[in-house]
Order: C-alpha cells, then structure tokens, then sequence
C-alpha cells in the first residue's frame, strides 16, 4: 500500500491520480462528499497514524490542508 | 477459499462499484432500515455476499425513515419484497433525551417508558409481519458504559444501564420463539470490538454516523451470519489435524508423555481450542480428523491421554496414516455425504495448508496463526457455521454419526443386505406436525436434496401454515434402530381434494442419513393407507427431476403408480406395498 497522499485520495475518491494535484478537494472532485471524506479521513489516520480533531475534518478543504496538518503531526510524506 | 481479515470500507465502495452487473444464480433481497446514518454497509454487505456468489440486491431506508417505510403499506420497501429485513435501531433514539437525563423523572415514568418503548417497537414488527413474509432481523441496543451517577449507578433502582438492559430483555422475550424474527445481539457486537472504538464521536456528531466507518465490515461480517443461513449456506464439518493442532508437539517424535496438553502452559492453548470445538459439536458441527500419523500411536493420546477434551466418540470419521491429506479429505466428504464446501480445515502446517487451497478450493482453509494460543480466538472467529434454528436433531448429530459407524460395521459382517435390514430392527413413528416437530419438518425441507420428490422449499411459517389448514395433510417420520434413534428423517406434505377423492402428495422426502433401509416405502404406503381409510381413490404424485435427486427416482413406479403427464397417480389397482422389515407405529 503507497503512502504517497496523492494515491490515497486517488483510490478512494476513484479518480487518477494525473486529475488531481495539491489544489484539488471536494470543490473539484465530484465523487469527494461528505461521506467520501470521512472515508479519506479514515484511511489517512491508519495509514500515518495520527488522529485529526473534529475542527480539522471541518476544515479541510484542499489536498493542501491535509499536506500541512500532516506535517505539523510529523507524518511522514513520500512524494 | 481461505478465511482473512477485514479490509476497510474503502475497499468495499470500490470493489462494490467493480462487481456492479456481475450476477449468480442464488440471489437475496436485503432491506436496511436504520434510525442513523449507515453509509457503506450497502457495499460491504453485497461485496460480502459475491463472495459467497450471492447476487445481493438492496433497499436502504431514507435516512430515519425506518417507521414510516414499515407503517405506509404503499412504501417503496414492500414494493422492494425484501428476503431479510435489517432494523438496526440505537440507545440513543430509542431512549431519547432519558440517554443524557435518565434521572430527570422518577423510577415508575423509567419503567413505564420502557414499556412503551417496547410496546412501540412490538407493534411495529407485527405491522411489518402482517404485510410481508421477509425475514426481520433487529438490533437491541448497546448498554452504555457511563452513567451520571457512577459507582451509585448500580445502587439507583432501575438506573440508565437496567432500562436498556430491560428493553433488550423484554424485545427478547417477546420474538423468542417466532420463526420469522431474529434479535441480533448489537450490544455483544459493541462488546466485541469495544465502545470506544464502535462509536466514533466525530463521525458521530459530522454525520450521525453510530458505527464508525472502520467498524461497518464487521456489522456487515455479522450480517451475513443471517443472509448465509437463510439462503442455507453453512459449513457442517470440521477436519482438523492432530499434530500441533490438537496437541503441541509430535505424537510420533515426543511421545505421548511429552506432547503438550495439560492445565498448564502451552499446553493449555491445546485445551482451550478444544473446549470450543467441543461446543461446536454439541450444536451439530461434525468433526472428523485428517493426520499425517501412526494410526496406533494417535489413537492412544485420543482415547488415553488425560487432558484431551475430544475423544474417539466425537469423530464422526478419522483418517488417520500416511496417504497424502487431499485423498483422506475426498474420502471424508464421501464418508460423511457432505459436500467439500461445506467443509472447514484446521492444519498447522502452511504447506498442508497450500496445498489443500489448491486442490480443494470449495474448503475453508483456515490461516491458522503460528501461536496456539491464537487457535481458539481463530475458530472463534468463523462466522460460517449458522443455521437458522438449532433443532434437537442438530444437538444429537455427532451421537448419530457415532451409531452411524456401529451400523456400518454391521453391515459389513452381515451376509446379505436383507440380513442387514432385519438386524437393525428399525421401528418408525409417524408424527404429525406440531410445535415440537415443525422446525425439524421445515429444515429437511430447505435442506433435503437426493431422496426429495419435488424439491419444494418451506420455511417454518410455511410448514405452520400447513398444519392448521384442513385441506392439507403434514407430518414427519421419527426413525430408530437397535443401535440409537435417528430422530426425524422423513416428511410428507399432502394436499386433500376430498370433492374429487383425491390426494396430491406436494412434497415427500426423507434425509439421506436413513436412504436405502425401506423407511420411505413405510411412508409411501402410510400415506396410501390414509388416503384410502378416507375414501380416497385416486393419489397422485410427482417427480420434478434436479441434479440430485436421483436416488427417488424409482420410488412411485415401484410402488404402482402410473405415469399421466406430468404426474405419477396411484389408483388402488395393486395392493400397498409392505415392509415387513420395520415396524410402524402413529403418534
């Protein structure tokens, strides 16, 4: 399983992951609602091990977010 | 196939999307009804049933609509026509705002509210019973872990934990005993994987999601224990190794002092597994053992050894010697008249393992961990074993296989089969259906296959219906011999057409255990002795061919009857056959 962020939305909002870039997020990926996110948020925290708080799930609204709130949490990102 | 550990959600919603248009032949209409938001336990459960080659079509409710979908007859779920029905309900909205203030009012309104809740809950299933034959399987409540009031919680009379004790308990009470509803024990499901981790708050305060996400393929694991028994897929049989399976160590190498099973560790990982499988065979689980051993050398630890638990009279067959295991395994099907997917098979050795998944992949192969300790959690784990009701004849299985051996030895050592027959000393009792036979009647009807004329499936609501209507004719065949009781292995289903003095014989069958002893013969001319005691002059019958139910096929001309169509009809015009070999008796 790759740790790459960009892969991890890519499978679970089932799109390429050409279409999709640091700007993307629910605005731009159609299949990205509500439920798909929590899903996405679900898959981040097994995967980086971290736990996002309720403020930051409401909030995130680019792949950008996550990049940051990742890296403040010390994840590591590959790529 | 080989048993595995659960993918997340996300693999579900897309595999879902994949095998979206993929069709089997078994197919089952699943309705999901939900007092919150249940999002991907539509996928997880139709991924689950493709592979077990189910086509699963789905009704979800709207979101807290489960009331209304039920009251409105005109709803789009009875236009659905659901097989099984799912009410998955929460102690949240079931106690209200009492969940946060269970203390605002006194003791009596806490009783009398529960109550009523119960009463609420009753009249809307015998609502949805009085419109659709679906099964309905609902959720009780999860007991919540906190109370305001603590350590005093259980010194408050009839606190916030006894309410939804009591509303679980009552809800129980109530469907306990009616076929067509199943409580499925939801506060044993948050037990299991722990509250803190069912609920997750922020799902839960984002979406009004009560299962978090990382939790819906196990609901959806433990409802498929519902669809696979009601569509009758179960496994029956166990086939375990010995070595480092039954016992730690090598029985030929270490000797049967040294193998490790004892009260003490390791020894008692070896114990603990085997208590389970002790359970399983006393609800009918058939155990059988597949070893690579000196047969001498196995069979002393299995019926000397102090701390085995499981001992020769539990096998229903063993297989014990140096042939390759793939052999034995076919050989143990054909023994016991299972089917290989009805099998489950426990080895330690990952290559045994391999190569069983290979040649054999219709068995459940499990991945057993390679600590012991790990065996019993592992068994623990199959989900496959279900039935819809346990019948008594169930609980004696193992017992009947164990006769089953004794009349095979004889058998053996007679000098011709009439012989056989004449030893056995059968004596069979014609039963008519009631309260205790009819979940016996209905299991043989949706699970007797070769000696079954028509091959008719009926549900215990069914077979209930049959014996309070006058027009028709129901009972069942209790079978026993010199070596034990076989219990209920036949059953006739008649329909009475007095005005033109005649009888259709709907459904006749009897289970393969007792194929080929005249039985059958002494309920054919059971039947025909009735029917002419009450004037009848014509009988008719069928044989509706499928793959297996050629061992009947001969049985109506045997007996006289004469082919008119479709239709096999009996006119009197040859006297009943007799059995001289059985005696028979009514009840």
């Amino acid at each position: 399983m790759s740790n790459n962020l960009l892969d991890i939305v890519a499978n679970v909002m089932e799109v390429q992951v050409t279409q999709i870039d640091d700007e993307s997020g629910p605005e731009t990926i159609e299949n990205w609602d509500s439920f798909r996110g929590l899903i996405l948020f679900e898959e981040l925290e097994s995967k980086f091990n971290v736990k996002f708080t309720l403020n930051e799930l409401l909030n995130i609204k680019k792949i950008k977010d996550i990049k940051n709130i990742l890296s403040v949490r010390g994840a590591s990102l590959n790529g | 196939m080989q048993s595995q550990v659960e993918p997340n959600l996300s693999y579900f919603i897309a595999k879902a999307r994949s095998i979206e248009g993929r069709t089997f032949q078994k197919k089952i209409k699943v309705a999901i009804l939900s007092s919150y938001t249940i999002n991907g336990l539509e996928e997880a459960l139709r991924v689950k049933c493709a592979e077990s080659e189910i086509t699963c079509l789905t009704y979800i409710c709207g979101y807290g609509q489960y009331n209304q979908d039920i009251l409105d007859q005109s709803s789009k779920l009875y236009e659905f026509s659901p097989d099984i029905t799912f009410v998955i309900i929460d102690t949240r909205t079931v106690m209200s705002t009492l969940f946060y203030t269970p203390y605002a009012i006194p003791v009596n309104d806490r009783r009398s509210y529960i109550d009523k809740r119960v009463a609420d809950f009753v009249n809307l299933i015998r609502t949805f019973k009085n419109r659709t034959d679906s099964k309905l399987v609902l959720t009780n409540c999860s007991i919540p872990t906190y109370s305001p009031y603590g350590i005093c919680e259980g010194k408050s009379e009839y606190g916030l934990r006894e309410m939804v004790y009591d509303f679980n308990a009552k809800l129980s009470d109530v469907f306990r005993s009616d076929p067509q509803v199943f409580l499925f024990d939801f506060n044993s499901f948050v037990s299991k994987y722990g509250e803190v981790n069912v609920l997750d708050y922020r799902q839960f305060l984002v979406g009004d999601i009560k299962v978090s996400l990382s939790h819906i393929p196990h609901l959806a694991e433990e409802m498929m224990g519902y669809v696979k028994a009601n569509m009758g897929i179960n496994r029956k049989c166990i086939v375990l190794d010995l070595d480092n399976t039954l016992w730690g160590g090598i029985i030929g190498e270490d000797g049967f002092d040294r193998i490790d099973l004892s009260l003490k560790p390791p020894g008692t990982a070896f114990v603990e597994f085997q208590r389970m499988l002790l359970a399983l065979y006393q609800r009918g689980i058939i155990l059988a053992i597949n070893s690579r051993n000196n047969e001498d050398e196995a069979l002393r630890a299995i019926r000397e050894h102090p701390y085995m638990v499981l001992r020769e009279e539990n096998f229903a067959t063993m297989k014990i010697n140096w042939r390759d295991k793939i052999s034995n395994m076919k050989e143990i099907a054909e023994e016991l008249n299972i089917g290989l997917e009805s099998i489950v098979y426990f080895d330690d050795d990952p290559i045994n393992r391999e190569l069983m998944l290979k040649a054999i992949p219709q068995i459940m192969t499990v991945d057993l961990p390679d600590d012991p300790s790990l065996y019993a959690s592992t068994l623990m784990r199959i989900n496959d074993f279900n039935t819809l009701a346990v019948t008594s004849e169930d609980r004696k299985r193992g017992e009947m296989y164990r006769q089953e051996r004794r009349r095979t030895e004889l058998k053996n050592s007679a000098s011709n089969l009439e012989d056989f027959l004449k030893q056995l000393e059968i004596k069979v009792t014609m039963k008519k259906a009631n309260d205790f036979t009819i979940p016996r009647i209905a299991q043989l009807t949706l699970k007797t296959n070769q000696f079954n004329l028509t091959t008719r499936r009926y549900q215990e609501e069914d077979v209930q219906m049959f014996a309070h209507d006058q027009t028709k004719l129901i009972g069942c065949a209790q079978t026993k011999d010199k070596f034990g009781d076989n219990g209920i292995t036949g059953v006739y289903i008649v329909n009475k057409n007095h005005a033109d003095k005649e009888w259709y014989i709907d459904t006749f069958l009897l289970s393969c255990r007792v194929m080929g002893r005249g039985i059958e013969e002494v309920m054919l001319g059971y039947i025909l002795s009735k029917a002419k005691e009450e004037g009848v002059e014509r009988v008719k019958a069928e044989f509706i061919p499928t793959k297996k139910n050629k061992p009947c096929e001969q049985l109506l001309p045997n007996f006289g009857f004469k082919k008119e169509g479709q239709q096999w009809v009996y006119t009197y015009h040859v006297p009943i056959k007799q059995t001289s070999h059985i005696e028979l008796n009514e009840d």
